[in-house]
């Protein structure tokens, strides 16, 4: 072969290099179906996704307002009086803040637990087994027990009590916290799988040089892990966001946000409000507002920041050079860790 | 991982910052644990009492579910029967209609699909779907109702439930567009980029050289990957399902927004029209009565509805993730 | 130098936990708002009223008011959830939790509601009844209807007050409503429901209508309008309570006593804009 078809090959482990034009002429008529099928389908799945994408774009662009940005909403049936907005899209990025910033940590040491020590075993496969659980439950059930856990009295600190003194049990403390747990298996999943990326001799040569296990950990292997700990810590971030039941059950249907006393940001985080999912949701035919005009523009929104986040998971993953494996890159096959993305 | 680790027994935990840190991230670990423990034992001890007050009955059919949770509501009991009166029957059905539906067209759909992705669509195709899928994924389910409700559901009100169909059940229920038919396809577009990227994964990872010796011998390319690809794939394919169902049964808002919202066991001899028929799946049905919760009979009874999903998903999740651990054998990182 | 660092971590670490617990505290102690929930019917109504009550009382932070039908708010503030629950219909004995007092704030119209494109100019107590119990299926049956097929029923759900309300005045004590009917949860949902589906028919209460998007047909030969809700002379008109557990207390009372006291010129302007005002 010569120099310019050695190059042209592609590179071994991936795909077959095959000729110019797949002949199908021979083949027996179950597989020539077969392999038509196969082309109908993946094409009619880029142009459903394409078509899903397209119709919120120009939905979102017919009714999204500079305006609708910056006012707060108001109740009102009428359209005119009923405000943008704001609100939500302050609920949406406290809750997501909140929730990263209580999950990101705790991920990041349980992964690292679950991959440098992991003593006693069965220690360690039951806490698998449990982030699976985790990974799979519900969202409505996790609202459910959040309930019961934030009406404690006990717990009245995080949210509002009424005046006789019930404890109202629904704030973005509570939304938070239990979206936290939403993103933790995201998180773990990641930062486990950079660790394990990583070759043994990295250790090896730090403790050669005489450093424990935990200085190892904290300045050898997390550094050089970031870009998967971000992966994951964006990812927990777009499951967060997406997320309606938690929010329709553990944050009250305020439409704007309600702070409870007069300290800037514990009062908000105590307080209610709502978010753009929830928004979205309200604005629907399914809620109140007679709005699907808001309802588009709210989630042409969402859309965008999900579209964002997506495009920081391919920068990371791209960043470090992973190969790419079958022609589908490193981001598409971290999907199966965000099996339950924004899920139910 | 733990298995490379234990040649490091010398340096292991040596000093007191070894061992208190890992102590420490240790108990971090469990805290994990504990959560799950409490989660499963709180919401079984809150829905004891419904299942105590009705039995294995729960789970069977016995009238109109929409009119049990009325009772309850009101704090009127139906006639012969105690507060916690409950038959869930219509709910799982509901439940089982739609991702059962939903699951089987996800698996032709995505075999083909996770097919074509990785062996016949060309490069600049492969490319452009790619991050469509991971799109796909990343999309709220709350976007996924609302264009369920205002296009696919007018869509099908409109133009495919005719005028006699409607009549033809109107004495029992109403036909609006929110169905099985309308929760299927749109669940189905949920749970595809799941299927589609594991099944993919699995495809890509399968050696080089099995497929290249396949083909060596004459066999010819689609049979190749059906003999070979596929059902190396198989386990993938296994975890997949798994997964997806997992997830299809603890879909609330979208479901709760396109289904139909009323507690109705679609009759399967109506033939088509049972497709066009409302139903409420479980998730559902607990996010749609999540407000009254200060009636503690409505409570037991939502609480015990988590723990039948909270169970299911629980027992749906372990055994995904072992067969996840099967793919292992051949480094398919899934 | 690691010393060095470790105290200046656990220096910031102290002093940013210390921070947040005097900040709890401090927060807790303000001034409490008011939490109250329950009728979708009165919940426009309610929301300007806190409006307004925040607005002669700057210090008292404006009441949060919430929806969820009016059987929910009713035992919300039985179990001390809120502390305020509306209630748009009459007290039931026996369904009802002991020891809530009742206040009457407004009274409300109900009307009778169908699409735009279906405008029955009048419908008679025997055909209502026909409708809502399921006996009459088809348009071609009910006179002054333009429309054939099947008729949509709208109603809505178990813990409404207002479905409650419709029962007793328009149906009576014995009729049921079809449980074939589409039960919606608020009453907006009721009439964006029955504004986009031709065949529909449903009830909601006079505010809700005055948006437009759906037709209000005249009961037994009377229009339903304010004028004629406040005159008498329309025979669908239900109460307006605000609950409380034991008599109002504190926040509660103060606010009750606001929307109630006769001579109240801001309250009775709000009221009698879409309602109408007792006092």
């Amino acid at each position: 072969m010569s120099t310019a078809q050695l190059a042209s090959a592609p590179p071994s482990g991936s795909t077959i290099a095959r000729a110019p034009r797949e002949r199908t002429n021979s083949w027996p008529l179950v597989d020539r179906v077969g392999y038509w099928l196969c082309w109908t389908v993946g094409i009619s799945l880029c142009l459903i996704a394409l078509a899903i994408v397209l119709f919120m774009l120009i939905k979102g662009i017919s009714y999204l307002r500079p305006s609708l940005l910056v006012r707060s909403p108001a109740p009102s049936q009428v359209q005119s009086q009923s405000g943008g907005f704001l609100d939500p899209i302050e609920g949406t990025l406290l809750v997501a803040g909140l929730g990263t910033v209580i999950a990101a940590p705790l991920g990041v040491a349980i992964a690292a637990w679950l991959s440098e020590y992991a003593r006693p075993a069965w220690l360690a496969r039951t806490v698998e087994s449990a982030l699976e659980i985790i990974a799979g439950a519900p969202s409505v059930v996790l609202a459910l027990f959040g309930l019961l856990i934030f009406a404690q009295n006990f717990l009245g600190f995080l949210s509002q009590r009424a005046a006789s003194g019930a404890v109202y049990g629904r704030s973005f403390f509570a939304a938070g916290a239990i979206m936290a747990v939403l993103a933790l298996p995201l998180i773990v999943g990641a930062t486990r799988e950079g660790l394990a990326q990583l070759p043994d001799r990295l250790r090896e040569a730090s403790f050669a040089l005489g450093r424990t296990r935990a200085t190892t950990i904290r300045r050898v292997l997390l550094p050089a892990i970031r870009a998967d700990i971000a992966t994951g810590t964006v990812l927990g971030m777009g499951r967060i966001i997406g997320d309606t039941a938690i929010i329709r059950i553990l944050l009250g249907a305020a439409l704007t946000i309600q702070p409870v006393g007069h300290v800037p940001l514990i009062g908000a985080l105590r307080g209610t409000g709502s978010t753009l999912t929830s928004y979205v949701y309200e604005n629907s035919p399914a809620g109140e507002g007679n709005a699907p005009q808001k309802a588009y523009a709210a989630a042409f929104v969402l859309l965008l920041i999900v579209l964002f986040l997506n495009g920081i998971v391919t920068w990371l993953t791209n960043r470090g050079g992973q190969s790419e494996r079958g022609g589908l890159s490193r981001a598409f096959r971290l999907i199966p860790y965000w099996s339950r993305l924004n899920g139910p | 991982m733990p298995s490379r680790s234990l040649s490091y027994t010398r340096r292991w935990a040596t000093g007191r910052t070894d061992r208190r840190v890992e102590r420490s991230l240790g108990a971090l670990a469990v805290v994990v644990l504990v959560f799950i423990v409490a989660i499963l034992a709180t919401v079984l001890v809150k829905a004891w009492p419904s299942f105590s007050h009705n039995g294995l009955s729960w789970f069977g059919p016995g009238g109109n579910v929409d009119t049990q949770i009325r009772a309850m509501a009101e704090s009127k009991p139906l006639p012969g029967h105690s507060i916690y009166y409950f038959r869930a029957w219509p709910l799982i059905w509901g439940t089982l209609l739609t991702t059962i539906f939903a699951v089987l067209i996800a698996l032709v759909v995505s075999i083909l699909a996770a097919i074509f992705l990785t062996e016949f669509a060309p490069p600049p195709v492969r490319r452009m779907l790619d991050p469509v899928i991971r799109l796909l994924a990343g999309v709220p389910s709350v976007i996924y109702g609302l264009i369920g409700i205002l296009v696919i559901a007018s869509y099908i009100e409109h133009h495919v439930i005719s005028e006699a169909r409607k009549a033809s059940v109107a004495y029992v229920v109403q036909l609006n567009g929110k169905d099985v038919m309308t929760a299927t396809l749109i669940l189905t577009l949920m749970i595809l980029p799941i299927m589609v990227a594991i099944t993919a994964n699995a495809m890509a990872a399968v050696p080089l050289s099995w497929r290249e010796g396949s083909l060596a011998l004459g066999v010819n390319r689609w049979r190749t990957i059906w003999r070979v690809s596929l059902r190396t794939a198989r386990p993938a394919i296994v975890a997949a399902t798994i997964l997806a169902t997992a997830r299809a049964l603890g879909e609330a808002v979208m479901l709760a927004m396109v289904s139909g919202g009323r507690g109705f066991a679609p009759n399967l001899l109506d033939g088509i029209t049972a497709l066009f028929e409302p139903v409420r799946p479980l998730a559902a049905t607990i996010f749609e009565n999540s407000e009254g919760l200060t009636i503690p009979a409505l409570a037991h009874t939502v609480y015990a509805i988590g723990a039948v999903l909270l169970v299911s998903a629980a027992l749906l999740s372990l055994s995904g993730w072992a067969s996840k651990q099967r793919l292992k054998r051949y480094g398919i990182r899934a | 130098m690691r010393v060095h660092r470790t105290l200046t971590h656990r220096t910031v670490i102290v002093s940013a936990v210390l921070a947040l617990a005097l900040a709890a505290p401090a927060s807790a102690v303000a001034s409490k708002r008011l939490i109250i929930d329950g009728s979708t019917a009165m919940l426009p109504l309610v929301q300007k009223l806190a409006t307004a009550y925040h607005k002669a009382f700057p210090k008292i932070p404006a009441p949060k008011v919430g929806g969820g039908q009016t059987d929910i708010g009713i035992n919300d503030v039985a179990s001390g959830r809120v502390d305020i629950g509306d209630a748009s219909r009459d007290p039931i004995v026996g369904q009802d939790p002991e020891g809530l007092v009742w206040s009457k704030v407004a009274r409300d119209g109900i009307c009778v509601i169908t699409n735009t494109a279906n405008p029955l100019p009048n419908l008679t107590q025997e055909t209502v009844q026909g409708i809502f119990t399921g006996d009459i299926r088809s348009w071609s049956q009910v006179p002054g209807s333009s429309l054939t097929g099947p008729i949509d029923l709208f109603d809505r759900e178990a813990v409404s007050g207002t479905q409650d309300a419709f029962q007793d005045i328009f149906l009576g004590e014995t009729l049921k409503i079809s449980p074939s009917a589409t039960q919606e949860s608020s009453e907006g949902l009721e009439v964006n429901a029955v504004g986009a589906d031709k065949s529909a028919i449903g009830f909601t209460s006079f505010a809700a209508t005055l948006n437009g998007g759906v037709h209000t047909v005249d009961y037994q030969g009377i229009p339903c309008t304010l004028a004629n809700a406040k005159s008498g002379q329309y025979g669908g008109v239900r109460n307006f309570w605000m609950v409380t557990k034991g008599d109002p207390k504190g926040e509660a009372a103060k606010f009750i006593d606001w929307v109630t006291k006769p001579g109240n010129l801001t309250v009775r302007k709000i009221v009698s804009s879409e309602w109408i005002a007792i006092h």
